[in-house]
């Protein structure tokens, strides 16, 4: 069987998504980054290969997530796309006549807006990254009570507990003095969903039209109570999709096999052996001029594969796809 | 006292709005301009540390230059640009910017801060040039022809832009790149100091000409027609610059005249703020389809989310375009 593999790998989790010819899922695997995507996507790779074992043919790669490019190096990516595109897609895909997408992530929330299929507009989360996974993880860890059970815990609640959803710092404090005053954990953890949805609706729907369907997905869609709290908010049914967490993954796959449709030929993919390849990283200040960036390198055996970071483009390279990227200028002061 | 004298004048703020007009006039009074050059980190980091926590980042940025200049220069040049025009004042940190100047730790060289004040009319204008001028040369028709001059380096300058050129284009003298031959229009909002400089804006124009786009400004449309646009607001904006992202915004968004629009703003910035909101409010009232992302810069932005939005935005549009064009088909 011929598939089309996509791989997200974000600041929270990393997401492969194997899907066959006619954008069904054959299988997919859910990791935890912990800040090493290079490690989480090679065993991510090895998970995937033991759940296929040697039936799917990959024909193409697509690659999303903030570690998008890095990814793309090491599993050999025929396309690399950011994760709004890739959400929506997917949505696209998978609810129909989607037109709204509630996504919410590891550090970073946005919401798109589509009519017959195509983004028309979207909205993500500014420096701030409050409201996101990340602080829900946070709380997990200080409660005691495990993430994956806090859904259930919200839904246990009959009412939430009034907490300022504005900023991750007062909302712990809020929360602290909830629990102290005597509010039940249940209502506490449902009041903290309800500040989450608040605080998204306010920061990125802004008052814009949410006529659905709607579509929840990311991490944070794996809590039921955040479903509830959005529904409640905003007086309609949220849909959270079957492969809620892995949808950015779904989407890079469709957008490989639209990419090979477009373009036709062999596939970039190194294949499941990328999984134990030594890639090594290593990264050194420039220098060159004021600016000191730092440049990061991926090494295999001697050979660098791909180099970054620069702001005048001076050091980048992409050996696999034996591009060099044209420098604004040699002279390094011109940077900036 | 002109031999040899040299004036700095920081690569910062409204530098990009005037800097012909003042590098023509002061070189025709034979007076050296000495420029701090791009912002680079180095400059960056000096700002923060010796600004206020509490100003806007170009402002930050603005100190960094300042430093940069301190020992090699004569006297530094920082207008305090009070109105430009007669119905309405710039923004209040302009107003104050020699006191801040005159706060920093550093020791700066004298600042000439003449008051440019059109409030006050025209009379009072030319004796401010004169004033200015005086330090140099007795002879006041060679002051006022060397801001002749200078206004016409000025006009010169407005007319490359307004043929497609960006600041940054004619800075570093290039050319500038053909319009309408990219299959997409961005258009790019906000102020010149945040949007044309390449450190700070993370090298935006750039990036979106590499995607593909043809990138617009406010300066490249007649002044006279976003003057006309913002008048259309219920109320009459009192900030000049804030008034010029008002109309040009709405010269796209009503004429449909750009795929998309993309609003830098820098953080904290009280009036970017205000205007966004206001911004977003009245395109969604006019039901505008032009799709508009607001992208706040600041000392901590990291690229990758930058780029991420980019992409997107740049993505989103594409593929409309491309969806559009498979119907008429």
């Amino acid at each position: 069987m011929q598939g089309f593999l996509g791989v997200d790998v974000g600041s929270v989790s990393t997401n492969l998504a194997m899907l066959d010819a006619d954008g069904g899922v054959i299988s997919y695997v859910y990791l935890r980054t912990q800040g090493q995507p290079i490690m989480a996507v090679q065993q991510g790779l090895m998970e995937l290969e033991a759940k296929l074992d040697g039936s799917v043919d990959v024909i193409g790669v697509g690659t999303t997530g903030s570690a998008r490019y890095l990814t793309s190096v090491v599993v050999g990516g025929d396309i690399v796309k950011n994760e709004i595109t890739a959400h929506a897609v997917a949505a696209g895909h998978v609810v129909p006549g989607v037109r709204v997408v509630l996504e919410i992530g590891g550090q970073d929330s946005k919401i798109i807006f589509l009519r017959d299929g195509i983004v028309v507009d979207f909205a993500m989360n500014t420096v701030c990254a409050a409201g996101t996974g990340s602080f829900l993880d946070h709380q997990s860890a200080r409660l005691g009570i495990p993430i994956e059970d806090f859904g259930r815990y919200a839904l246990g609640a009959e009412k939430g507990a009034l907490i300022a959803g504005r900023c991750s710092v007062f909302a712990e404090s809020d929360m602290v003095h909830k629990q102290q005053v005597g509010y039940k954990l249940e209502e506490i953890i449902y009041g903290l969903c309800q500040a989450l949805v608040r605080n998204y609706l306010n920061n990125l729907a802004k008052g814009r039209d949410l006529a659905g369907p709607i579509a929840f997905q990311g991490g944070v869609a794996a809590n039921a109570g955040m479903k509830k709290a959005f529904e409640e908010a905003i007086n309609q049914e949220v849909q959270v999709p079957e492969h809620f967490s892995v949808m950015g993954a779904i989407g890079a796959a469709l957008l490989a096999k639209e990419e090979k449709l477009l373009e036709p030929g062999p596939s970039a993919f190194k294949g499941f052996g990328a999984a134990k390849i030594d890639y090594r990283t290593s990264s050194f200040a420039c220098g060159g001029c004021e600016n000191n960036c730092e440049i990061i390198k991926i090494v295999v055996d001697d050979e660098t594969l791909a180099r970054w970071g620069g702001r005048c483009g001076k050091w980048e390279v992409d050996i696999i796809r034996r591009q060099h990227l044209e420098p604004i200028g040699a002279d390094c002061s011109k940077c900036g | 006292m002109t031999d040899g004298f040299k004036v700095g004048y920081p690569q910062a703020l409204l530098y990009y709005k005037y800097f012909p007009l003042w590098e023509t006039f002061f070189n025709r009074l034979g007076v050296e301009v000495v420029l701090s050059g791009p912002t680079n980190k180095a400059l960056l980091n000096l700002g923060t540390v010796e600004a206020e926590n509490e100003l806007c980042l170009p402002v930050k940025v603005f100190y960094g230059h300042l430093l940069a200049l301190a020992d090699k220069v004569d006297a530094i040049f920082i207008p305090r640009m009070v109105s430009v025009e007669k119905s309405a004042y710039t923004c209040p940190k302009f107003m104050g910017l020699p006191d801040m100047a005159r706060a920093t730790e550093t020791r700066l060289p004298p600042i000439m801060d003449p008051t440019i004040n059109w409030k006050l009319g025209w009379r009072q204008y030319v004796k401010t040039i004169i004033e200015l001028g005086s330090q140099f040369t007795d002879n006041k028709a060679k002051i006022l022809g060397a801001y002749h001059a200078g206004v016409q380096s000025l006009h010169q300058y407005q007319d490359k832009i307004r043929a497609g050129a960006t600041p940054i284009d004619i800075i570093e003298s290039k050319e500038a790149p053909r319009a309408g031959v990219a299959d997409l229009r961005i258009g790019l909002a906000g102020h010149p100091y945040n949007i044309y400089d390449k450190y700070i804006s993370m090298n935006l124009i750039k990036r979106l000409r590499e995607m593909g786009t043809d990138v617009v400004t406010a300066e490249m449309i007649p002044h006279s027609e976003l003057e006309k646009e913002s008048q259309t607001l219920p109320k009459h904006l009192f900030w000049t610059f804030e008034r010029e992202v008002v109309g040009t915004v709405f010269h796209w968004s009503r004429r449909n005249s750009v795929d998309g629009i993309i609003y830098v703003l820098a953080f904290p910035c009280g009036p970017d703020s205000l205007i966004q909101s206001l911004l977003e409010h009245e395109m969604r009232r006019e039901r505008s389809t032009v799709p508009m992302m607001s992208l706040v810069i600041d000392e901590h932005s990291a690229e990758g989310g930058f780029l991420t939005r980019i992409e997107a935005f740049v993505d989103m549009l594409s593929r409309k375009k491309k969806l559009a064009g498979r119907v008429a088909n």
